[in-house]
Formats: C-alpha cells, sequence, structure tokens
C-alpha cells in the first residue's frame, strides 16, 4: 500500500460513501498524488493532468457506493487515470515532445535527483507507446508487479513483460551505467 | 457386400470429423516448463474474431497497416509461441515433438529446412495445401537461445506475405506455386 | 536486472502533488457536485411520498446513468481490444517475417558458401 492509502481507512471511505465532505475532502487529499502523478507522466502537461485528475475524481464521486474497500479504490484510481490517460493520448495521436529544458517539472526533485537521469527519463516516457507508458509508471511509481499492472490496464502479462524489458533496455542503452546491464530474468 | 463396405467406408468417412480435410490448426502444448525458464515469453492467439477486430483497426492509409490487412484476409487464426533464455541449450528438440509429430500429419508438406553450423539456427517451413491453395503455414524456429513456433491458418497468399519485403523484413521467396521442394532437399 | 537502475527509477517517478489551490478548487468542486439536486445523499428532510418519488427517480436515472456508463465502458473495452489485437497481429507478423529471414540468411549464405551452412531447400 502506498503512504497516501495509509492515512485513509476503510472506515473514512464509509463515511466518504455516506456523503461526509470532510471524509471526501480526506479522500481527495490522500489519493490525489498519485493521480495528478499518473496523468501528469502521462499527459505530460500539467494542465491536462489537472483537467483529467478533476474528471477521474469527479467520476469516482459518482461511483463511490460500489467501491468495496480501500484496495478497491487505489485499484479503480489507477485503472481509470490510466486508461483515460491512453485514451487521451490515442486521440490526440501523437504527443507533442515536451521541450527539454533544465527542469523536468513531471519527475521528482527529491533528495538531489539525478538530473541526468530525469532528462533520459522523461526522453524515454515521451517516446513510448500510451500503453508502454503506463506501464513503467504502473511498475515505477505505483509499484506493482507485472500481474497488477496486467489487471490494471486489461492486458496479458506477457505484453507487460515484453514493455518493461524494453522500455528498461532502451534506458540502459542511453544511460552510461557503472554496473554491467544485464538482465537477470526479472521480466519473467 | 464388397460395394456394400466401401459404401459404410465412405459413409463413415464421410460422417467422421476425424477423417475430414487435414486440420491446418495446430495443437500448441502449454509449453509451461519453457516459460518458467525464459526471461522472455511471447504468446498470441488470435482467432478469427480476433483477427476481424484487429482488421477494423488497421489503418488503410498507413502502409504497414494496409500491407497487414492485405495478409490478414482470409486468415482464420494466428499463433506465436515465442521463448528466449538466457542461456544456450535451454530447450530441447524433445520439447517441441509434440508439434513437430503434428506435422508429419498427411496434407503438410515441409517446403524450407535450414540448418545453419555457423548460427547453429535451424529453420523449418511447412504448408498446407488444398485446391492448389496454402491452407495453413507452419514455422518452426529453433537458435540456441530462442525458440519460435508459429502457426497460420487461412487461406494464406504467399504473394503478398513476400510483399511484406520491406514492411517487415520478409525476404524474397522464389515460389511458383507451394509444390513438393525441389531436388538436393535435405530430408 | 540492476537494482540501482530501478531504484533511481523508482525515486525519480515518486508521485509529485499538485498546487494546493487545485486541491482546493477539486475538493470544492467535488463538494458541489455532491450537493446539487442529482447528486443528493438524503440529507434534507423530504415527506414520505417525496421520498418515495424522489427513490423512484433517483432510481431510474442511476439505472440510465449506469447504462450509459457501462456502454462506454464496454465500447471503450471494445477499442481497448481491438487496438490490442491489431498490436498483436502486428507483433505475429514481425515474429513470422523475422524468421522467414532468418531461414533467408542461411539459404542465402549457403549459395554463397556452401561449406558453412547445411544445404536446407
Amino acid at each position: 500500500m502506498t503512504e497516501a492509502t495509509q492515512d485513509f481507512s476503510d472506515e473514512q471511505l464509509a463515511k466518504a460513501r455516506a456523503g461526509e465532505a470532510a471524509a471526501l475532502a480526506l479522500l481527495i487529499r490522500a489519493h490525489q498524488r498519485s493521480v495528478y502523478s499518473l496523468a501528469l507522466r502521462m499527459l505530460g502537461a500539467r494542465d491536462l493532468a489537472e483537467d483529467l485528475t478533476q474528471d477521474v475524481f469527479m467520476q469516482l464521486n459518482g461511483n463511490l457506493k460500489s467501491i468495496a474497500s480501500n484496495t478497491h479504490l487505489v485499484f479503480w484510481l489507477r485503472k481509470v487515470t490510466t486508461h483515460r490517460a491512453i485514451d487521451q493520448l490515442r486521440q490526440r495521436a501523437r504527443m507533442e515532445t515536451t521541450p527539454l529544458d533544465d527542469e523536468t517539472p513531471h519527475l521528482s526533485t527529491v533528495d538531489g535527483g539525478d538530473p541526468l537521469l530525469q532528462r533520459h527519463l522523461w526522453r524515454l516516457l515521451v517516446n513510448l507507446s500510451p500503453p508502454a507508458r503506463a506501464v513503467l509508471l504502473l511498475r515505477y511509481q505505483e509499484d506493482l508487479d507485472p500481474s497488477d499492472i496486467a489487471r490494471t490496464l486489461d492486458m496479458p502479462v506477457n505484453t507487460v513483460k515484453s514493455h518493461l524489458k524494453r522500455s528498461l533496455e532502451t534506458l540502459r542503452q542511453e544511460m552510461p551505467s557503472p554496473e554491467p546491464s544485464r538482465c537477470e530474468g526479472n521480466s519473467t | 457386400m464388397r460395394s456394400c463396405s466401401l459404401g459404410i467406408l465412405f459413409a463413415l468417412l464421410a460422417a467422421s470429423p476425424a477423417w475430414a480435410a487435414p486440420n491446418p490448426r495446430l495443437v500448441l502444448p502449454e509449453f509451461s516448463t519453457l516459460a518458467q525458464k525464459a526471461t522472455e515469453s511471447v504468446t498470441i492467439t488470435l482467432d478469427a474474431a480476433l483477427l476481424a477486430m484487429a482488421g477494423r483497426f488497421l489503418d488503410g492509409n498507413d502502409p504497414q497497416d494496409a500491407a497487414t490487412k492485405e495478409i490478414l484476409k482470409g486468415l482464420q487464426g494466428i499463433y506465436v509461441r515465442s521463448y528466449t533464455f538466457d542461456r544456450d541449450s535451454a530447450y530441447h528438440q524433445a520439447d517441441i515433438d509434440a508439434v513437430r509429430n503434428q506435422l508429419s500429419a498427411p496434407g503438410w508438406s515441409r517446403l524450407v529446412e535450414t540448418r545453419s553450423r555457423k548460427s547453429q539456427a535451424n529453420v523449418d517451413i511447412y504448408l498446407m495445401v488444398s485446391n492448389n491453395q496454402a491452407t495453413g503455414l507452419a514455422l518452426i524456429a529453433s537458435e540456441p537461445r530462442q525458440l519460435t513456433i508459429v502457426n497460420i491458418v487461412g487461406a494464406i497468399d504467399l504473394d503478398k506475405l513476400h510483399k511484406l519485403e520491406g514492411q517487415f523484413g520478409v525476404p524474397k521467396f522464389d515460389i511458383d506455386s507451394p509444390k513438393a521442394p525441389p531436388p538436393n532437399t535435405k530430408k | 536486472m540492476s537494482e540501482e537502475l530501478e531504484s533511481r527509477l523508482r525515486a525519480a517517478f515518486r508521485p509529485v502533488a499538485p498546487s494546493d489551490e487545485f486541491t482546493q478548487n477539486l475538493i470544492a468542486r467535488v463538494a458541489a457536485d455532491q450537493r446539487s439536486p442529482s447528486n443528493a445523499r438524503g440529507v434534507r428532510e423530504r415527506s414520505p411520498k417525496a421520498s418515495a418519488w424522489w427513490l423512484s427517480a433517483s432510481m431510474a436515472a442511476s439505472l440510465l446513468v449506469a447504462a450509459g456508463i457501462q456502454q462506454h465502458v464496454q465500447e471503450r473495452r471494445e477499442r481497448e481490444r481491438g487496438l490490442e489485437a491489431r498490436r498483436e497481429v502486428i507483433e505475429a507478423l514481425r515474429v513470422t517475417s523475422q524468421k522467414l529471414n532468418l531461414a533467408y540468411e542461411v539459404i542465402k549464405s549457403q549459395s554463397s558458401s556452401p561449406a558453412d551452412d547445411a544445404p536446407g531447400v
């Protein structure tokens, strides 16, 4: 479970379902980082990410009664966010490459984040297909394993593993790494 | 009596599906053991319904999509199993015997058999022909670290497959018609 | 797989928060959506008859919305399956052509230097 879900209990979910405004606000605060970050890194623009985040929570608001638990809530948010983002990207056909400036605000800069890695990551992200991008984000932002990613994206597990493997190979090729680049069967 | 027996035999042949025209669809095993050992697995199972669905999403204006659409016409299924390993000889020829045995059944003809000592890659290509038309293709590619089995079912247009050259890197096949391989074939 | 690379990726992909202003606006919008008549949660008191009518109307509206959402979800799933099928077709043909090419290369090299490769055609 992510940090956010630990701050939001099943009891509070029940209150949110019952319409308590305070519980609903707490729900939004607990989960907006994950939804917003997924949206931002999928769509590449703050305004689009904010629109999508709002749409997702509005849709959630209309479907809260069908959310059975916090686990279900998290799954629902990830699924709806990624699917809607993929839909948007496909409709746009081609996402314009975000100019690579010194700030890549879509990636975390905490702990003195590696700016070189961030630039390569962002270049990798914009060149991935929408589903491949979603796979990478669900893996390394949401820390899901391939079978959970497959469930979230309605995608075969082997396809998830292929996406991960190819994305990481591309990244490794672009990034000089001190360690020998060898995949230890992690895609299995 | 003899004509009566023959009549019964023909009736049985007509009635029983087992005696019907050879089936170009191979029964592919689960290969669970191989999948566990593989670092990457590709499993594609596309029946007629899925192929039709895919066809609706192919863009006729895109050269690759248009070529693909042409190939799909008349196909009833595409089945791929491909396993990549991180070491040589991770699989055994016995693992694919269940597939090879099916290809020795009537109806299948081996079109191409290649053996490379240099790359240690073996590729066997089989065709099933009915009424002078290819109705099935099977390919087994055994490489040191990769095993690939492809089964395509349907009215394969070899000419169109040949014209995929440049789109997918398909080589030019000098095949006029799907008949028996010329002499000098190593059986 | 380099564990260091993976941990660097996780660090880089750590979730980022939207602006406080956005969060406040979002909470307000969702709350307003909740308070609107179509999303009324029965906070106001109503007469039993009005409640029954309201319940029926809400159920009917919910069913319509659910049906609409269902259809939308089904259409989207259909589209996703179609696009996935397209991708798989292309991948299948790519793999096939790759292996055909492999055979071709062997045949080609055999015709130029037969000692290296076994005759196969």
